[in-house]
């Protein structure tokens, strides 16, 4: 039996990715993908007790202090700073990615740093704005927005979503200390790791797009 | 997939990753904007639906390019975003579930229906406004 036959005629063999990747970035995605669905239910909860409650908090009003600046009315300002430190920390890592590609340690590593510290500074962005909402009395028993549940959902959310930030962190440190002691340079698959917790990070990014509509747009 | 890139390739895809950046950048300051100009009496749904539209592309933004769907195989783009058409129903169905909540609770006086506005900053002695 001639071999370009067997596609046709038999089973798939195995042997090579449909999908043309590795199993491990496979398997990341499917990781990602349940994770979704985690973030969805939450922020859909979220939704489904909004719209059972005769009055919501007003963001533009919750969401109004900077640090430094005291009692200053600054609507969404230090929130979209924070949006922009994620995104950003997002953009070093996808060029942490393609320097990967081109095999080049020092390019792996020095934008890697960029997404650690871009990393580091929205998780203590966010432990201002959390000290700050509890230090004036918002919790998840009592806030002065709206109902209980808006402080317990924002408190819920945020912290899952700055747990997933956390645990982002420590992938990247622990993928840039084995790029820069070589290991992924010695890799067969080289340094295909990064892209797989660059995915982890990339998407802990794609929530904070829907965690900012649902907490600070809508 | 490991290999070398070419210089022009390399090129055209940081090029490719700014152009991203700018797009998302643009997005949220837009945003941003229209949260802070919309006027307080204006009706909310026009806003809310370029919030979620507008929400939607910079999450395209982000998959297609940051994550490399764009540049995948179609199978595996398939496979990832297909399962996400549920979050359809799911959204509506819960929404709909959470009117509904409101609904019956004010007909059965769970709650006041004319109790429909946020406690305002001089109400802080009373701790909010949730009692359940």
């Amino acid at each position: 039996m001639a071999s370009e036959n067997a596609v046709a005629q038999g089973d798939w063999g195995g042997g090579k990715s449909p999908f043309n990747v590795s199993y491990g970035k496979l398997m990341m995605w499917y990781f990602l993908l349940s994770d979704a669905f985690t973030f969805s239910a939450l922020l859909i909860s979220y939704g489904a007790i909004r719209f059972s409650s005769p009055y919501w908090a007003d963001p533009n009003v919750a969401f109004s202090k900077m640090p430094f600046m005291g009692d200053a009315n600054v609507p969404l300002g230090f929130v979209s700073i924070m949006t922009f430190i994620l995104i950003l920390s997002s953009v070093f890592v996808v060029l942490a990615v393609i320097e990967g590609h081109r095999e080049n340690k020092a390019g792996v590593m020095k934008w890697m740093l960029g997404g650690i510290i871009g990393g580091i500074a929205f998780l203590g962005c966010q432990a201002w704005e959390w000290t700050h909402l509890i230090s004036h009395g918002n919790n998840i028993w009592e806030n002065h927005y709206g109902p209980q549940a808006f402080g317990m959902l924002f408190f819920l959310i945020t912290g899952f979503h700055g747990f997933h930030v956390f645990s982002g962190i420590c992938l990247n440190i622990w993928a840039f200390v084995n790029s820069a002691n070589g290991e992924f340079g010695r890799r067969k698959n080289g340094y295909e790791m990064i892209e797989k917790v660059g995915l982890y990070w990339h998407f802990v990014d794609l929530v904070w797009v829907f965690v900012f509509l649902a907490f600070y747009l809508l | 997939m490991g290999g070398h890139l070419s210089d022009a390739e390399y090129k055209s895809q940081v090029r490719a990753v700014w152009k991203a950046t700018l797009w998302l950048s643009i997005i949220t300051i837009v945003e941003v904007v229209a949260a802070l100009i919309w006027p307080e009496s204006a009706p909310k749904m026009p806003l809310n639906i370029f919030f979620i539209l507008a929400s939607l592309l910079k999450a395209y933004f982000i998959v297609g390019e940051f994550m490399h769907v764009k540049y995948e195989t179609r199978a595996l783009a398939i496979t990832i975003l297909a399962p996400t058409i549920f979050l359809v129903w799911f959204v509506i169905a819960f929404l709909w579930e959470g009117g509904e909540w409101l609904n019956l609770r004010e007909y059965w006086g769970v709650i006041d229906p004319n109790a429909v506005h946020a406690p305002t900053p001089a109400d802080h002695g009373h701790g909010g406004g949730g009692h359940h």
